[in-house]
């Protein structure tokens, strides 16, 4: 009797033990992407861009409300809505990169070695910022543009050869993307660790002008 | 006899199953235990901080996915008063056929037509706390690369899991979290490309492109999947345009 009770009791601690060890290994072993998993200083930081996106998106329906209202008076009054559909115009052009721009932002100067990579993601940097408008060495960057390496270290931007030094011209709020590029642990601290030997000066411009994205290809 | 005797002994028999137990019994004891701290441990640092940061991250997701819904049904409605006005001819009418193509190539149209799918995502081997694994799963350049590489093939028009990439689109990473176009995301990324399919799938198969990304998935197993397809889908941008310093020369 006693060996069969001292059997049983073995088998079950056994059974949970199992139990016990594979749950434990299994939590520890599978990797997963969970908000909740986030440490507290990334889930600020998260908060702050959806805030961020946020206030722009109001601030856009406050326009758009306003237009829709001048627009709408405007066709009753029997002035139809041609101003309305110029400021459009305008505001697409400069979206889409077909017109000239001009505003204050900031520039880059980068002196040394660099390369396409790297300069794909101060572009993904600069419009996460909110940068409206950016050029490399005078060169509009526009909605289809892609970059790759060229011959002797240089960057080809749309099939473009960019020789460095490069200057890379941001219109936007300025301090704000200042800020975002400049930060601890932002993208200039970065390069500055990758790029050691390449010198990386960023300043504030209260006016800077932009040319138009060039054809395709 | 007397060591048939000793094997018989009750008091020894006892011992035997004593020490049997004991064993296992500690080794239960101390993973209850250990399991138990652990899940306190992670509960109060998850009650006093992510708890609370999560629900709002969350309530700012749903509060943006609203304020898009607001500016579609505004953009539609400033489109319908100068499409009326467009309808009397003349210049209006000029001016809205110009805005209707400006619209399209900013990418406030939805856009349909053949191109190819890639197929992004965490490795399904990849094991936290591993040596390896950053190499295993998907980070914000991989997608920033798989665009840049779409655009040079000739793509006319891009959506990551159906965010419309436009010309201020941004790849956001924090922590294990990617943000398109200020939107949440998390693997695996489906990117729909429209545009010359050829062209475009030649530039994913060139052995120097995306090296990094292919190395990758061999090597690690990271997803990374690129297929032709007919019928592509890639909605319209639904957020800010967001000019608001920049005017035209």
């Amino acid at each position: 009797m006693r060996s069969n009770a001292g059997g049983i009791a073995a088998t079950a601690i056994a059974l949970f033990l199992g139990i016990l060890v594979v749950t434990q290994f299994r939590s520890q072993d599978v990797y997963s992407r969970s908000l909740q998993l986030e440490t507290p200083a990334s889930l600020t930081t998260l908060i702050a861009n959806l805030s961020d996106r946020n206030n722009s998106l109001r601030d856009e329906i406050f326009d758009l409300r306003l237009r829709v209202t001048a627009a709408r008076d405007s066709v009753t009054s029997g002035k139809g809505s041609l101003n309305e559909s110029q400021h459009e115009i305008d505001q697409l052009k400069i979206f889409t990169a077909q017109s000239a721009a001009r505003g204050p932002g900031i520039t880059v100067k980068i002196d040394g070695t660099f390369d396409d990579r790297a300069m794909s993601d101060l572009t993904n940097e600069l419009r996460n910022a909110g940068a409206e408008a950016i050029s490399v060495n005078d060169a509009r960057v526009g909605p289809r543009s892609w970059y790759a390496s060229g011959p002797e270290k240089t960057i080809i931007l749309d099939g473009r050869q960019l020789n460095g030094p490069w200057t890379v011209k941001a219109i936007g709020a300025t301090e704000v993307i200042y800020v975002a590029i400049t930060r601890t642990g932002g993208i200039q601290g970065q390069f500055a660790l990758i790029y050691p030997r390449t010198r990386f000066t960023v300043a504030k411009e209260s006016v800077l002008e932009l040319v138009a994205v060039t054809a395709r290809r | 006899m007397t060591t048939l005797a000793a094997a018989r002994d009750p008091k020894r028999e006892r011992l035997q199953h004593a020490f049997a137990l004991l064993v296992p019994a500690v080794l239960f004891g101390f993973l209850v235990t250990s399991q138990w701290q652990g899940q306190q441990e992670r509960s109060q640092i998850a009650v006093r901080y992510n708890a609370p940061l999560t629900d709002a991250a969350f309530a700012l997701q749903k509060e943006q996915n609203d304020l898009k819904a607001q500016l579609q049904d505004l953009r539609a409605q400033l489109d319908q008063i100068q499409a009326n006005a467009a309808t009397q001819g003349g210049a209006a009418s000029e001016l809205q056929t110009r805005i209707a193509d400006l619209r399209a190539q900013a990418g406030l149209t939805a856009m349909a037509g053949d191109g190819v799918v890639v197929q992004l995502d965490d490795s399904h081997t990849a094991t936290a706390g591993a040596a390896n694994l950053d190499q295993a799963i998907c980070h914000s350049t991989d997608l920033t690369d798989i665009l840049n590489t779409a655009w040079r093939g000739g793509a006319q028009a891009i959506a990551v899991n159906a965010q419309r990439v436009v010309s201020t689109t941004s790849v956001y990473c924090v922590g294990s979290t990617i943000m398109v176009n200020g939107t949440l995301m998390s693997p695996p990324f489906n990117i729909a490309v429209i545009g010359p399919q050829n062209t475009i799938l030649g530039g994913f198969d060139d052995p120097n492109q995306l090296k990094d990304i292919k190395t990758r998935r061999d090597v690690q197993g990271l997803g990374f999947r690129v297929t032709r397809a007919t019928a592509v889908n890639v909605p319209a941008y639904d957020g800010a345009l967001t000019v608001r310093v920049a005017v035209p020369q």
